[in-house]
């Protein structure tokens, strides 16, 4: 079973699926459903296109560069049929999707943590602008009135009291 | 009933997009203009053999646009249109092709495309 894989999304195409376009120089260009086709055909460019796997590689929201890609690939030599390298492969793929799937995972979730810090930076930033909305700018006035008012008393008792002192010398 | 009848006739449908989009109509894809630009192949598309069926005798072609025209005046208004000058732009960049398409879906890893050195 071959499955294809579209030329405008680059999602894979299963058997029974998709159309074909075979242009005047006879490159055949596969596509998973019409959505695809009709683009082709209004001569959409795929890197622009928001929902292609072209556009998400090319903006860096996908991995695109590493060592695990490069062993599914097409290779246009044949290689001649034996047994225990069909049987070590088998159980190779396994191994290799696997550890495919962890990084592109991991690439992801570093991606979304930085979006993450941003928004902290975003928030604290906010927070302080409009400390005014949180804390009313009046809080804590009248206290301090009355504090300076306190402290005003004190130091005319002092003074009273300085005064005092040497009326009785 | 009262009132002026409707004069104006609305097209309905979407004929005239099915025509545009037609494969009949395609017209030349960016990579295909691409292999145009080489030099081998832009030597004979600029001076082509005159051929009466074509406008302007096949003599005044704008190679990235791949279009004909009439004279060498309409050709010069042509090089200072929006449409020209964008599709320069779009040519800057290598095309996109079948391989990159393999390339992002995973087979192989994606090299982000190259800039275009002009022929």
């Amino acid at each position: 079973m071959r499955i294809d894989t579209c030329y405008f999304c680059s999602s894979k195409m299963y058997p029974g699926h998709g159309m074909h376009f075979v242009r005047n120089d006879c490159k055949v260009f596969k596509f998973c459903r019409s959505k695809c086709m009709k683009a082709f055909k209004k001569k959409k460019n795929p890197r622009k296109v928001r929902w292609t796997k072209a556009y998400r590689k090319i903006v860096g929201k996908e991995l695109s560069v590493d060592p695990a890609f490069e062993f599914e690939k097409r290779r246009n030599t044949p290689i001649k049929y034996d047994r225990e390298f069909w049987q070590k492969s088998l159980e190779a793929i396994k191994r290799i999707e696997e550890i495919k799937n962890k990084r592109q995972e991991t690439f992801i979730m570093q991606r979304l943590r930085k979006g993450r810090e941003l928004e902290q930076k975003r928030d604290i930033h906010e927070v302080q602008r409009d400390m005014s909305l949180i804390k009313s700018p009046a809080t804590g006035l009248r206290e301090k009135l009355m504090l300076e008012q306190e402290v005003i008393e004190e130091i005319h008792e002092s003074d009273n009291e300085m005064e005092l002192i040497p009326e009785e010398n | 009933m009262p009132g002026p009848y409707k004069k104006k006739k609305h097209h309905t449908g979407d004929t005239f997009y099915k025509r545009k989009y037609n494969t009949k109509n395609r017209k030349k894809d960016l990579d295909e203009i691409e292999e145009d630009l080489n030099e081998k192949n832009s030597e004979k598309l600029v001076k082509q053999e005159y051929d009466p069926d074509k406008p302007g005798e096949g003599q005044f072609y704008c190679i990235y646009c791949a279009r004909y025209f009439i004279d060498e005046f309409t050709l010069n208004t042509h090089f200072k249109t929006k449409a020209h000058k964008k599709r320069l732009k779009n040519l800057e960049i290598e095309s996109y092709t079948i391989g990159e398409s393999e390339r992002a879906a995973g087979f192989g890893s994606y090299i982000l495309p190259k800039q275009r050195i002009d022929s």
